[in-house]
């Protein structure tokens, strides 16, 4: 397994007007070549839950464990752990800082001690992974390119350290349907090279539903399921008092069921959804 | 972290002190500075401790975050002190003396007396915004200042650009919490190191404040237009700042104190010879 968390709680500034519990022991095994969704409504702990995989709050109660780091050590390799956990935050084009893009993306390698020649080379590998026209990027300041370019380099600057886990907050947020796509594909393409496990928080049940093959569900820092979004769709209940709402496909299909059209088969992704239709159209006539 | 700076911020609760009118309270504040620096003898200072304690109960804020502001300048208060010990002239019991240097009884009283008045000066203020939000404080700094518009002080563009910076510390602060987050998980340290190796490690942090800082003023500016947004004179309030039975209750309990000060002076002095020699 790639990461184990057992029995997690968290609480946000203990002992002032501002306390807030933010996570209620939380037990979940997330295995490597997995592709994980966490969903739940805002304030439900998805962020406090992710930026403890990656050491960013320090534990106070429970146990994580990410391939063999231990962070109920006393003093866990957090850059050895960081390395290793890529942590693409929502809206991150908003940590670009350097003078040109081939800089900023190479500030990771940089820092987990890679020499200066090893950095740039791994930069440019990550560029061009994203997507980006190197020759053209390269030396041009970050925030002359565009949105969708900025969420690229950002990503590439993550990614420039070659984790092995990546955990993605909301990493489509504010774009368009057509740079969601582009993002969740390059997510896709990501895995296939050495990425191996992937973690995203997405409040888009469509994208869920078409990309994890498993789906965690947190409300009010419980993890109340897990499942594969299948199963969760089904269950009409499940979702009740999250806050959340039905993928597209699956409402579709309750009411073409609500018509007296019922579908076969795998339905969750538009194209399955599409198949399904044709299907049981053809079997009308 | 970063959200550890609570000196001066608001805490919220429901009680006296906060329910009183924000120029109440500013006037309060400036008569009890006024009442700190009267003090001439080590007994009124019972009585503005006595005050402040039961101004602090009446506010339910925990003591903690109230003892908390004077944590932040208790270096001064010792630094002020030591100094004073040593600088005071014209002691007459002395206490110890070598080469140059005298320390008298009247020195280390003089000494205590500053390091008290100090330490008042920085609880009473902290009081105030600890139970004040800063756009009631601003409201009442408005309210306060308005006839300065007689001479053609632009007293309520002076308030609106107060209320935005304080109302921006928060967002700031937030968003560095998430900057520092984003860069040390690029595995940037920002604790380890020297001076210099620090002052350089928050660089990935400053540019993107900076930037996103200008990128608010900017959106909040076209806000404000796209609301026809203008200082005109004749703006309503949504608030409108009344004073209640509360704030009767405040001046009444300063006034007392500042009176009780007043006759301590007069009668150690007169009566009893003892004072501080200020």
């Amino acid at each position: 397994m790639s990461v184990e968390i057992k029995n997690l709680s968290y609480t946000y500034s203990v002992g002032s007007p501002f306390q807030k519990d933010a996570l209620h022991g939380i037990s979940v095994t997330i295995n490597e070549g997995e592709m994980v969704g966490i969903i739940g409504s805002t304030g439900s702990g998805k962020s406090t839950l992710v930026q403890h995989i990656n050491g960013l709050i320090k534990l106070t109660s429970g146990s994580i464990k990410v391939y063999d780091i231990d962070l109920t050590a006393k003093k866990p390799d957090l850059k050895r752990l960081r390395s290793m956990v890529g942590m693409l935050f929502q809206y991150p084009e908003y940590q670009l800082f350097e003078e040109t893009v081939l800089k900023d993306v190479a500030f990771g390698p940089m820092n987990f001690g890679a020499t200066k020649e090893e950095a740039l080379a791994a930069a440019e590998e990550a560029i061009r992974l994203v997507g980006l026209d190197f020759d053209e990027v390269k030396d041009k300041s970050p925030f002359e390119l565009s949105g969708g370019e900025k969420r690229r380099a950002a990503i590439a600057g993550v990614i420039a350290s070659k984790p092995k886990i990546l955990v993605l907050d909301e990493p489509t947020a504010g774009l368009d349907p057509i740079g969601k796509r582009e993002i969740l594909n390059l997510i896709l393409s990501l895995k296939k090279a050495f990425v191996k496990t992937v973690i995203m928080i997405s409040h888009n049940m469509d994208e869920i539903a078409e990309f994890c093959g498993r789906v965690l569900v947190l409300s009010e820092g419980r993890l109340i399921a897990d499942c594969t979004p299948a199963e969760l769709f089904e269950k009409e209940y499940s979702l009740e008092g999250t806050g959340l709402t039905l993928p597209h496909t699956v409402n579709i299909k309750r009411l073409l069921g609500q018509k007296g059209l019922s579908l076969k088969g795998d339905t969750l992704s538009a194209p399955a959804l599409a198949d399904a239709i044709a299907e049981a159209l053809r079997r009308r006539v | 972290m970063s959200r550890d700076i609570t000196f001066g911020q608001f805490y919220p609760a429901n009680s006296f002190v906060h329910k009183m009118d924000p120029r109440a309270k500013l006037v309060l504040v400036i008569a009890y500075i006024v009442a700190v620096f009267l003090v001439k003898s080590l007994y009124s200072y019972i009585a503005i401790a006595v005050f402040l304690i039961a101004a602090v109960l009446g506010s339910r804020v925990p003591v903690k975050s109230v003892l908390k502001s004077v944590r932040g300048i208790l270096v001064i208060v010792i630094l002020t002190a030591i100094l004073n010990i040593f600088f005071f002239s014209g002691g007459e019991r002395v206490l110890f003396s070598w080469w140059k240097i005298k320390i008298t009884v009247e020195a280390l009283l003089f000494a205590l007396h500053m390091a008290l008045r100090l330490i008042f000066l920085v609880i009473g203020t902290t009081l105030l915004t600890l139970t004040t939000t800063p756009i009631n404080l601003t409201d009442g700094m408005e309210s306060l200042m308005s006839p300065l518009k007689l001479i053609k002080v632009p007293v309520h563009d002076l308030a609106i650009i107060m209320s935005i910076a304080l109302r921006f510390i928060p967002i700031l602060i937030e968003e560095v919490d998430k900057i520092m987050l984003a860069q040390k998980a690029r595995g940037a340290d920002f604790e380890s190191g020297g001076l210099i190796k620090r002052a350089k490690a928050l660089l990935p942090v400053l540019i993107p404040l900076f930037i996103s800082a200008f990128r608010r003023a900017d959106e909040l500016a076209l806000a404000l237009d796209a609301r026809c947004y203008n200082a005109t004179p004749k703006r309503t309030k949504y608030k409108v700042l009344k004073l209640g039975w509360r704030d009767a209750v405040g001046v009444i309990i300063l006034a007392i104190l500042i009176a009780a000060i007043a006759a301590v002076n007069a009668s150690f002095w007169g009566l009893f010879g003892f004072s501080f020699g200020v």
